[in-house]
Formats: C-alpha cells, sequence, structure tokens
C-alpha cells in the first residue's frame, strides 16, 4: 500500500478578489518506504502540496489517500487527530515549543495521544542520542543552536512512530556542510524506520540522498 | 493539557508569581475593606444587632432613630395586644457621660426588661444583669474602665452601675454601651435631668410567637397600633443613621477592586496569549486538539487566581494577628470562601476573551510563516 496517493489535486487561494492556483491537478504516489525529494523554486506550490498531504490544508479538489485513507473530506477533529497519529512534521523554519526543552518538546506529542510514558520517554530520549543531541534535552529552544534546534524538530517528527513525515526546507537556514549534514540524519533516520518521506528543497545538490525526485513549477508537478 | 500548563509556569515563574502576587493584593485589599466595614458597622449598630428583640418599635415621627423617638406605655399595652407577639417590652436608650477607669467619657446606656425582649445575646463573660445597677458592656471597652467588676459613675449624679458581664460586639454610635434594667436608666435618666416630669421609652422591643415572620409581625404592628412605626431587627439597624452611607462608599471601593482585578487578570492573559500564539499554532499543526490548547490556558487563570486568594487570605490573617484589641481584625473563613470564589469567577469571564483566540486558532497559520514558534 503506497504511504500518499494524491490524485488531481487542486489548491487555489483567495487573497481579496483575485485568486491564486497554487496547485494544479497534481497527482503523486509515494511509497511506503520511499524517500522523495520535491525540488521547485520560491512560490511554486512546494509548501501547499506538503500541507495538504499532511492534512493541514484541505484541498480545492481532487483525492488525497494517506496509508488507505482518504483524507480530504475529514472535519477539522478528525484532521487533528490524523495529524498527530499519522504524520511528523518539520516545517519550513524551525517550530519549537519555546517553553518546552528539547526533549518537552519531543514528549509533548507523544502526550497529545494516549501513548505509554515510560516508553515515550525512552524513544524520545534514543531520538535525542541518535540526532547527537544527548546532552541538550534539558536545553531550551533559545540555547541552542539553529542546527540543533533543526534536530530536535526532526526528532519530534519522529517521536509518534508516522506512517508519513513532511519536511519542509530544512537545509536552507543552515550552511552547506551543516545542511548535507542534516540531510544525512534525516535519511538515515527515516530509511532506519522504513517510514515514507516528503523533503522539501530548493536545492539540486540535495537530491542524491532522496530515493526519487520530483520537480514543481507554478504549481504544477513535472514527472 | 494539564502537563503543558504546568510545564509553561514553571518556565515563566516570575511571570506567573507576579500575576498571582498582584491579584494576592487585590483579594487582601477587598477582604480587609469587607472586614473594615464589617467592624466599623459594628461599633455603630453592635447593640441593636446583637439584642434578642426580633422587632424594633419606634414612634411614628421618629424617622427610625432612637434618639428621636418616645413611645408610651399605652402603645406599649397596645402592641402586646397584636397578634404574632408573645412579649413586649420598653427600651430606654440615651448617651450619658460618665466616669470608668478615672476618665470622663461618653457612654450608651440602654435599659431593657430583664427576662424580657432587648437582652445582649452575645454575652462572652461574666453575666447578664440582674438586679439594678448592674450592667453588662462591650467587650471592646473592657480596657477603658468596663471590665467585670469596674465601677463605673455616671457624671454629675450619685448613680453607680457595676459591670458583671461582657459581651462582644455591642458598642453603639461607636461609644461603650452599657446594658442595664429599664429601672436604672429610668433612674440615670432622672438623676441626669432631675427637671423633666416624666420619662418614656425610646421604643418598644418585641419578642413574636415562634414561627410568625418578623417581617410580617412588623408590618402588622405599624398598622394595628397607633402612631408608631415598626422594623423587623435587621431593617432597623440598616435604617440607622450613617450605616448607608457608610455601606454605599465602601461598596463603591470594593466594586472598585473587583473590578480591578478583573482587568489585571483579563490583560494579563491576553498579553501573554497573544504571545504565545504562534507556539499553540505550532502544537495544533502537530496534533493537539482545541479543547485542551483552551483548558490548558483556562487552568492558568485557575491557579493564578486560586494562589491568589491563597496570598490574599494569608495577608488577612497576618494582619488580624498584627492588629491590636482596640481595633480588631479578624479573618472570615465564610468571607475568604465567597469572596475568593467571586474572584476566580471574574478571572474566568475576564479570560474568555484569549480563551476565543486559542479556541479559534487557525493551525495552518505555523505552515510558511518564517519564526520560531514565538521565540523571536
Ligand atoms: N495563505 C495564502 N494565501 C494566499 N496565497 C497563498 C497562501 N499561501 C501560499 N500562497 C501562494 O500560493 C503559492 C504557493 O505558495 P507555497 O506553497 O508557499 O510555495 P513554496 O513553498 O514553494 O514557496 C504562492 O504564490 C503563494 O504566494
Ligand atoms: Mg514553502
Amino acid at each position: 500500500m503506497p504511504a500518499l496517493e494524491m490524485t488531481d489535486v487542486r489548491k487555489t487561494y483567495r487573497s481579496g478578489d483575485t485568486e491564486v492556483m497554487a496547485l494544479d491537478r497534481a497527482s503523486l504516489t509515494l511509497g511506503d518506504d520511499e524517500i522523495l525529494a520535491l525540488v521547485g523554486p520560491s512560490g511554486s506550490g512546494k509548501t501547499t502540496l506538503l500541507s495538504i498531504a499532511g492534512g493541514l490544508l484541505t484541498p480545492s479538489d481532487g483525492s488525497v489517500v494517506v496509508g488507505g485513507e482518504e483524507i480530504s473530506s475529514l472535519d477539522a477533529k478528525a484532521l487533528t487527530r490524523f495529524r498527530r497519529d499519522k504524520v511528523g512534521f518539520v516545517f519550513q523554519s524551525v517550530n519549537l515549543v519555546p517553553f518546552l526543552t528539547a526533549r518537552e518538546n519531543l514528549l509533548v506529542v507523544a502526550e497529545m495521544g494516549r501513548r505509554d510514558a515510560k516508553e515515550s520517554r525512552q524513544r524520545a530520549d534514543t531520538l535525542l542520542d541518535e540526532l547527537d543531541l544527548g546532552d541538550r534535552g534539558g536545553n531550551l529552544p533559545n540555547q541552542l543552536s539553529g542546527g540543533e534546534r533543526q534536530r530536535v524538530a526532526i526528532g519530534r517528527a519522529l517521536m509518534n512512530e508516522p506512517a508519513l513525515v513532511l519536511i519542509d526546507e530544512p537545509t536552507s537556514a543552515l550552511d552547506t556542510k551543516l545542511g548535507e549534514q542534516v540531510m544525512e540524519l534525516i535519511t538515515n533516520e527515516v530509511k532506519s524506520r522504513s517510514t515514507a518521506a516528503i523533503i522539501v528543497t530548493h536545492d539540486t545538490r540535495m537530491t542524491h540522498y532522496a530515493d526519487r525526485s520530483v520537480e514543481i513549477s507554478d504549481g504544477v508537478l513535472a514527472a | 493539557m494539564m502537563r503543558l500548563a504546568l510545564r509553561e509556569m514553571r518556565r515563566a515563574k516570575l511571570r506567573f508569581g507576579f500575576l498571582s502576587g498582584a491579584v494576592g493584593l487585590l483579594v487582601f485589599l477587598i477582604l480587609f475593606q469587607q472586614t473594615l466595614l464589617g467592624t466599623l458597622l459594628g461599633y455603630f449598630t453592635g447593640a441593636l444587632e446583637n439584642q434578642s428583640g426580633e422587632v424594633v418599635v419606634y414612634n411614628e415621627e421618629a424617622r427610625q432613630n432612637l434618639s428621636g423617638s418616645l413611645v408610651s406605655f399605652d402603645q406599649i399595652e397596645a402592641i402586646a395586644e397584636v397578634e404574632g407577639v408573645a412579649e413586649v417590652g420598653p427600651l430606654g436608650q440615651g448617651t450619658f457621660t460618665v466616669v470608668a477607669g478615672g476618665e470622663e467619657q461618653e457612654a450608651a446606656v440602654w435599659g431593657y426588661q430583664l427576662d424580657g425582649p432587648g437582652e445582649p445575646t452575645t454575652l462572652v463573660e461574666g453575666r447578664l444583669p440582674e438586679a439594678d445597677r448592674e450592667a453588662v458592656a462591650s467587650s471592646i471597652d473592657a480596657a477603658a474602665g468596663f471590665d467585670i467588676g469596674d465601677e463605673v459613675a455616671v457624671a454629675g449624679t450619685d448613680v453607680t452601675i457595676t459591670v458583671v458581664g461582657l459581651a462582644s460586639d455591642i458598642r453603639f454610635s461607636v461609644q461603650p454601651v452599657l446594658f442595664v434594667t429599664y429601672e436604672t436608666w429610668e433612674t440615670t435618666a432622672e438623676a441626669v435631668n432631675p427637671d423633666a416630669p416624666l420619662f418614656l421609652p425610646s421604643a418598644a422591643l418585641v419578642h413574636t410567637v415562634d414561627g410568625v415572620d418578623a417581617v410580617d409581625l412588623a408590618t402588622l404592628i405599624t398598622r394595628e397600633v397607633d402612631g408608631v412605626e415598626a422594623l423587623d431587627r435587621a431593617a432597623a439597624v440598616d435604617s440607622l443613621p450613617g450605616v448607608e452611607a457608610v455601606s454605599q462608599s465602601f461598596a463603591l471601593i470594593l466594586l472598585l477592586a473587583f473590578i480591578v482585578v478583573t482587568l489585571v487578570v483579563g490583560f494579563f492573559f491576553l498579553i501573554i496569549t497573544v504571545q504565545k500564539l504562534p507556539a499553540l499554532g505550532l502544537l495544533k499543526a502537530l496534533g493537539q486538539s482545541t479543547s485542551s490548547l483552551v483548558l490548558s490556558v483556562s487552568l492558568q487563570v485557575l491557579t493564578v487566581c486560586v494562589g491568589g486568594v491563597v496570598i490574599g487570605a494569608l495577608l488577612l490573617v497576618g494582619a488580624g494577628q498584627a492588629s491590636g484589641d482596640s481595633f480588631p481584625i479578624s479573618a472570615d473563613p465564610g468571607l475568604i470562601v465567597t469572596t475568593g470564589s467571586i474572584v476566580v469567577g471574574l478571572a474566568l469571564l475576564a479570560s474568555i476573551g484569549s480563551l476565543r483566540r486559542v479556541a479559534r486558532l487557525d493551525a495552518t497559520t505555523v505552515v510558511g510563516r518564517q519564526n520560531l514558534g514565538g521565540l523571536e
């Protein structure tokens, strides 16, 4: 079963009385342990596609099936639950809860569901170790460097053992060397868990970390 | 979510502690004012409030004021005939200059019929008067020459009254009070003013028959007996001169304090909620339900307010211990609970604006926004 199946998805934004077509009949299938690089210039619709795949935005038209479940018709409450249980997000810029430590930023998503607390703590510690943050778990986000925050966000995305990991421009705020390290970390973590992932980037040098890459421009996917 | 709310408060101890402290001070202010008002009003009205007659009957021209009222014994007999009156007795009341504790001072003398309506109900020490020239005094004035065994001389006469008991909260018009027999009052009044032809009671006090409502009986007496106006005890206390004015000015200050508490809590939570909306949006995008986010903020409001009420109550207890005998302040648990509940209720009401913002929060705001979840 594919991790994600998008068929003829359209998304238009209305701003004032003009309509912006952010995504135009996009179709995409992602294998259950496939890593896809989504490449395109700024404003081409990458974030929009990711948000729709992750149940954060609803498409104007078309169908989105994640892990066999059609999500385009779910209501807000069901979508919230879907995001909590099935998806791991890393947003475009690092997004951590500022009043929670690195470790708590991981734990908070586990605590949203009814997961075993002890298991969650072990899982958080394992992830922090793997991401080389073993000794930073007690630090607040403002005590961490940009690369460290990015890694915490990646750990959090993997925390709930999601079927689909969605990562938006993880390297844009980092220099090339750090960016490559982060990409390597992401692909290692995702591969070792046989999870499907979409990694958005506008840097074509990063695409070799993925199994496959797809280009997008002006809301249209190129095969 | 409880853990989220508590974690945030732990990270921002100073901020939340500060607000709790501010709420605590305001709660203390409110509690202190109410206690002060109670004590102050008690100084004005205690004797009337804490005597046993359930209905007070004035001359209809006295405008519910003891010092301007005269009731005849014919009228008292007529009152006794009214249905629902179990017992009626005269009350002689007047202010006299006395010498107590070696000093001349003003005291209110209350003469009532022994074992009849009008005896003090808050005896704390000693006994009630059993004979002429014995008195129960207000306990707060014990040190000023009104303690049990003290002899109080009425200035310019040979009348001396011996204090045999002390009762709490029986001052009147902020003066020491002596509850004596009606005859003692009459003797005293005559001795002070020997030329007056006759002395009439100031008012009549009534015991109701069991089960008869004092308010109804007062209405009936006013209607059936010529030339009198009867009031139930609570109404009589409220209509004493000065009570309304004092109550109203306190009520105004109290109202202001409640408004300030509401605004302080409301604004504070609006500010911190707006500040952390990006973080809450992030949590929502990650799958946190709206209801648990709203609950989390409500829990913080509750924690801050309950903390504030506890601080305010402790301050009141402290003030009570520091206050002297001449102006005692007591921390009334009932008052603390009522005031505390009102403050918590108002605070929740004031944070509805913040809660609504959280409830309406759009999870999609998190995508594409170049920020750190409210970090910068
Ligand atoms: N909330 C929105 N309202 C209106 N237009 C939007 C909104 N979000 C994105 N867009 C527009 O949709 C297009 C695609 O945006 P986006 O998916 O963020 O692109 P990318 O992530 O590739 O930079 C852009 O033209 C952008 O201006
Ligand atoms: Mg984008």
